[in-house]
Parts: structure tokens; C-alpha cells; sequence
């Protein structure tokens, strides 16, 4: 079982704050991209090879641990995964932690990176400020 | 979401992102900001209890990080003796992740920063990867 230590999202949401502030959001991007190549390398790999259901136990497995509320589901070729209530920002918010305005932003960028390196694409929707969200996955045309 | 079991190669990611497009003095300015503006549970646990708050604040945090350490608490001292950094130890595990060669440094400016305007001496000794000394005596 991983450790879960909460304020790291306070942790991050600052450092994507402080990149914003001081470079500008292309910074931010490029940051957020190298994270998703690098640090999701394995989910990648099986993501090209497993296909969505890869995607689906990494999902399952993060917010689980997390305690957050979630829907997971599938949508004839599409991976739903419906977040109810965001822990990164349900932690930062009870523990007044700044919360960066692009930390939701962060999801969508990731996503996409990872997607985009094996062959899927992805959407993500969000409203930070209750912090719910609805991420869509599916195969590339 | 990055998950925040996830946060420590996001954090050597970011170390890494700074130092090499910025230069080492904006990963310094970093580490001096995350200290100033991010670490106030820590700055309000010292102002209030002193040594006893840093006992308090890394009580808390190391256990839910799972470290393997050493914490005495005395009138004049403070020490962490730390057996397997938790987050070197993720560094070290994952073969995918190249880590940052200063990663250790973080905690030598962030702590400092913090606590020795209080009246205390921080010192941080790494003695080898994923080991390391925390000092804080009463100057």
C-alpha cells in the first residue's frame, strides 16, 4: 500500500503556481509534459499495449487510495472517469492551501500527453472551484 | 490529477525543469518561496512550540510519508536521524525516473530558512542516499 501524504497537492499547486508567476503558462505546459512523459513512462507503455483497461486500474487504483469520490465506467469505446469530489482540492481547501487557478488545468495537459504518446486521446472537463470533473479516454482515429 | 503518491518524481521532474531551463539560482529561489509561502504549518508549529513543534510537524508528516527514522526531542535539540529517506527511497525504486543529482538540497534551504530566524541552528547532514542527519540546537 503507497504512503498518502495530502499535502504534497498543496506542495504541487504551489510549484505550478510559482512556474506560472514567473515564466508564463507555456512554461507551465512544457513542465506538465515532461512530468506526464517521464514520471507516467510505465503508463504509457501499457496503455499502447493493454489499451484503456491500462488506464482503468491506474484510475481506479489512484482515486481509491486518495478516498475520493468517483465514478469509473465505460461508454461503448470510451473510459469515463467522473470525479465528484477532487481530494487534491478538497485537502488543499480544508487545509488552506493556496490552490494554483491552472492545478486543474494540470489534469487536462497530463492527460492528454499520455494519451497522445500511445495513441489515445482524452477531454477533461472541470469546474475547479467545486472541484468535480469529468476525463473521457478513447482510441485515436 | 497527479496523485500525491505520485508527487515525488513530479517534484525531481520539477527540481530538474527549473535548474535546467532557468539555472540553479531560480531552483534556489524556488526552494527559498516554497519555504516563505508554502511551509507556514511548520513556521507556526516552531513559533509556538519550538523544538517540541518540530517534533510535532515531522511526527505528523514522516509517518504518513512511512519513513524510517530516528526522532529525539530534548530541551536544547531536535534531531531526526533518518535510516531511508521515503522520498529517495521512491527515487531509487523507480527505474523509469532519473533523479535529480541535488535532490537532497531542498531540504537543507527549505528548513533552515524556516527555523532559524526563531533563535536555532539547522543543520542537514546527507551521509549517503536516502540517509541523513536533521539538527536543530538552540544558538
Amino acid at each position: 500500500m503507497a504512503n498518502v501524504h495530502k499535502d504534497f497537492h498543496g506542495c504541487l499547486s504551489f510549484g505550478l503556481k510559482f512556474l506560472a508567476e514567473n515564466y508564463g503558462p507555456a512554461e507551465v505546459e512544457a513542465y506538465l509534459r515532461q512530468v506526464a512523459r517521464n514520471v507516467y513512462a510505465p503508463l504509457i507503455r501499457r496503455l499502447r499495449r493493454q489499451g484503456l483497461p491500462a488506464l482503468a486500474v491506474h484510475w481506479r487504483r489512484i482515486m481509491t487510495l486518495e478516498d475520493a469520490d468517483f465514478r469509473l465506467y465505460a461508454d461503448d469505446d470510451v473510459l469515463i472517469l467522473e470525479v465528484r469530489e477532487c481530494p487534491a482540492i478538497s485537502h488543499m481547501k480544508t487545509h488552506s492551501y493556496e490552490i494554483a487557478p491552472n492545478f486543474c488545468e494540470s489534469t487536462r495537459i497530463v492527460n492528454d500527453e499520455i494519451c497522445r504518446r500511445a495513441g489515445y486521446s482524452a477531454s477533461t472537463e472541470y469546474d475547479q472551484a467545486l472541484g468535480r470533473c469529468t476525463q473521457r479516454f478513447w482510441r485515436a482515429e | 490529477m497527479i496523485s500525491c503518491t505520485e508527487f515525488i518524481p513530479a517534484y525531481n521532474e520539477l527540481f530538474a525543469f527549473i535548474e535546467e531551463r532557468h539555472g540553479r539560482q531560480e531552483l534556489i529561489r524556488f526552494w527559498e518561496e516554497l519555504a516563505d509561502e508554502f511551509l507556514y504549518n511548520l513556521r507556526d508549529l516552531v513559533a509556538e512550540k519550538g523544538l517540541a513543534g518540530m517534533h510535532e510537524y515531522w511526527t505528523h508528516t514522516l509517518t504518513e510519508e512511512g519513513a524510517d527514522q530516528t526522532m529525539t526531542l530534548s530541551e536544547d535539540e531536535f534531531r531526526i536521524e533518518m535510516h531511508k529517506c521515503p522520498s529517495v527511497g521512491i527515487l531509487k525504486q523507480s527505474k523509469h525516473i532519473t533523479p535529480f543529482p541535488d535532490y537532497c538540497e531542498h531540504c537543507k534551504v527549505l528548513y533552515a530558512r524556516v527555523i532559524e530566524p526563531f533563535g536555532f541552528r539547522c543543520e542537514v547532514q546527507v551521509h549517503d542516499v536516502g540517509r541523513c542527519t536533521l539538527r536543530v540546537t538552540k544558538r
